[in-house]
């Protein structure tokens, strides 16, 4: 029998702005398939835990692997943070921000990315990216610019122009935290289509009954370290450990 | 190059160069005190509700935003003593001149930031009672002036520069002094040079200063 | 003294001849500065500390000084270090584009600098290289804030040309001086003079207006 390999694995990952310690020993293997949520109180490091699977930040100590190979090493003695550039094709991540290119079309916003960093002939990336608006329904979108659309449809550009890439794993940080409640739900029901499709995703948010729905797992991080990881019933619905609990009961305002 | 470098002449010509110096700073305080003032009360008025007082005000700053200042000072010199009848000696004519220049720029500086003022702050000065005069003076000046510093300072370095132009009417200003220095010396490298370094000295250092006002309004407001 | 403006018909063409070469000199000193600015914001970010604190100071020195004594300087100091005379043309075009150009690369360092970080980490996350990245995202988004700006700085150029009367070149502010010696009438001259200034300039800074707000509608940037 083969064992199955983790698609991630992070070991002993240590964080700090200057001297603020923001991850202290992140721990964590995630599986294919794992729809992994992350939770836990403002300061803890969560956002900077994605940044950091992003390659967007260095780390003190510690080491990712994704697929069994290594791409991110932090090493203490020389302060350096080595990371394979590569890992940008395995993974891609959506912001709190939206972050398009505000000077792009929509359709080139997707493209651009394919047709620079695969090689995908235009004709090729542009019939992709319009796929892929179709499937979100903003093919009539194609042709304008950023900014003459809404929050939630910009933020379902950003989640298309990262699918361009085919990656094996995606990143959302916070991404409905920016939007207006009306809106929330067009990109929540783009992420839980993702899921049924079986994409591992990590993500960030403060909505925690959207985090019930999508997660298969969910891990609590506060003070820097991963407090507590299971499934979403018990980790949101009756957590073990007290910390955990005292957040869940503050933000959904119930007693467990 | 085999061009002999004779500094000297300008340790001679300095008491010279101090006194076009005293001159060029006399016109350039007393045209930003002018314009700081002047200014505020331009901007007021080409905010007001009425076009009557608004039009010509905004019609006076374009014309002294969108000319030369060098067309601006002749026509101070040659043309404000044949039409207004006021002879003024050549100094405080300077300071007319450049003062009422610095006045529309500083004028649009005051105008964006009073724009900028929050809708609540005036609300709370009527709120509290204050008169339409006491909101200008203790809500909407304070903050006004606040966010438009960094531009005030600028805009005032920049009329120190500017001030140089008044040499061309023979106010005996630095530039003026400098180029006399220049053509009886025969030196005009060495005291072009002196006569540039000596404006960057001053203006360089004021320039330092509006770059960390605005550093520091930036960070208040983040 | 009765105001009468009449005369001026009989100097239309100098006046217009004028224009003419003012126009010319702004136009060529624009350009120039324009690609002079954009070499010199490019030095400010060298890699290569001393190159930047060159840029540095050649940017802060012609901005901190009166623009004529620039142009004296040029005009009466540089032939003495190049050896040959230079014509009031060429002094006049070098010493806009010197100052032009000190005042252009501040511009296009504003615009760089503006691009927030989240545009940076939008380039990391999905791969693009630095070439990539400056070519089709630092640029074109610089660029485009910059425009107005540039063009402001260019209306700047047209009037600092004025200037360039004191070392005898014949643009507008050169004749309308000439005229009004010859003809002892000043408020007309001066005021039609300034008035020329005015309608070319004007028009220009109300297009710089309409230009912010509309690349501002249309890529909220």
């Amino acid at each position: 029998m083969t064992e199955i390999q983790p698609l991630v694995e992070m070991r002993g990952v240590h964080k700090n702005y200057g001297t603020l310690q923001v991850l202290s020993g992140i721990d964590l293997e995630m599986w294919p398939g794992d729809r992994l949520v992350v939770i836990g109180p403002s300061g803890g490091g969560k956002s900077t835990l994605l940044r950091i699977m992003m390659g967007l930040e260095d780390i003190r100590r510690g080491e990712i692997d994704l697929l069994g190979k290594r791409y991110i090493t932090g090493h203490e003695q020389s302060g350096k943070t080595r990371i394979d550039s590569t890992l940008r094709k395995q993974v891609g991540m959506v912001f709190q921000h939206y972050t398009l290119f505000p000077h792009l079309t929509i359709i080139s916003n997707l493209t651009l990315a394919a047709i620079k960093t695969r090689g995908m002939p235009k004709p090729a990336a542009l019939d992709k990216g319009m796929q892929l608006l179709k499937r979100l329904g903003l093919e009539s979108k194609a042709q304008s610019y950023p900014s003459q659309l809404s929050g939630g449809q910009k933020q379902r550009v950003a989640i298309a122009r990262a699918l361009m890439l085919d990656p094996r794993l995606m990143l959302f940080d916070e991404v409905t935290s920016a939007l207006d409640p009306e809106l929330v739900a067009e990109v929540e029901a783009v992420m839980l289509e993702l899921a049924e499709q079986q994409m591992p995703m990590m993500l960030v948010t403060h909505d925690m009954w959207f985090a019930k729905n999508i997660a298969s797992r969910v891990i609590f991080c506060a003070g820097g370290v991963v407090v507590e990881d299971g499934p979403p019933e018990q980790v949101l619905g009756d957590p073990v450990n007290p910390r955990t609990r005292e957040f869940i009961e503050r933000v959904f305002h119930i007693k467990t | 190059m085999e061009y002999e470098f004779q500094f000297h002449y300008i340790l001679q010509a300095w008491p010279v160069l101090m006194e076009g110096l005293k001159v060029t700073v006399q016109l350039t305080v007393i045209a930003n005190i002018i314009a700081l003032t002047l200014g505020f009360v331009i901007a007021l008025l080409v905010l007001s509700k009425y076009w009557l007082l608004r039009a010509p005000f905004a019609l006076m700053i374009e014309l002294f935003r969108c000319t030369p200042v060098l067309v601006q000072i002749l026509w101070f010199f040659y043309c404000v003593p044949i039409l207004f009848g006021i002879y003024l000696a050549p100094l405080p004519m300077g300071i007319l001149a450049l003062g009422i220049n610095l006045a529309c720029f500083n004028a649009e500086a005051y105008r964006a930031a009073i724009q900028a003022v929050p809708r609540e702050q005036l609300d709370a000065g009527v709120a509290l009672g204050f008169s339409p005069l006491q909101r200008v003076r203790y809500v909407v000046f304070p903050h006004a002036f606040r966010a438009a510093l960094p531009v005030l300072i600028t805009n005032g370095i920049t009329l120190f520069q500017q001030s140089a132009l008044v040499a061309i009417v023979a106010l005996s200003d630095l530039m003026y002094m400098g180029r006399q220095v220049a053509t009886q010396s025969y030196r005009p490298i060495e005291t072009y040079t002196a006569v540039a370094l000596i404006y960057f000295a001053i203006s360089f250092p004021v320039s330092r200063v509006a770059a960390w006002v605005e550093q520091r309004l930036d960070a208040a407001r983040a | 003294m009765t105001i009468d403006f009449s005369f001026l018909a009989r100097y239309q063409d100098a006046l217009l001849m004028g224009l003419g070469m003012t126009l010319r000199l702004t136009l060529i000193a624009f350009a120039l500065g324009i690609v002079w600015g954009f070499v010199l914001a490019l030095l400010r970010n060298s890699s290569i500390a001393p190159v930047r604190w060159i840029a540095a100071v050649y940017v802060e020195f012609f901005r901190g000084t009166p623009v004529l004594i620039q142009i004296f300087w040029i005009f009466y100091c540089m032939p003495i270090f190049l050896g040959t005379d230079l014509s009031n043309f060429t002094a006049a075009v070098l010493c806009l584009t010197l100052y032009g150009g000190a005042i252009m690369s501040e511009t296009f360092r504003a615009g760089m600098k503006s691009i927030g970080r989240e545009q940076y980490d939008a380039c990391h996350a999905l791969g693009l290289s630095p070439w990539t990245r400056a070519t089709r995202i630092v640029l074109p988004q610089a660029t485009l804030r910059s425009v107005p700006v540039l063009l402001s700085n260019g209306i700047g150029i047209f009037k600092e040309s004025s200037l360039v009367s004191a070392i005898g070149m014949m643009e507008l502010m050169f004749i309308g001086t000439t005229i009004s010696n010859r003809t002892g009438r000043p408020v007309e001259v001066f005021t039609a003079v300034a008035l020329i200034y005015f309608v070319v300039a004007f028009p220009l800074t109300r297009l710089v207006t309409w230009l912010e707000k509309r690349i501002l509608k249309r890529f909220a940037i």
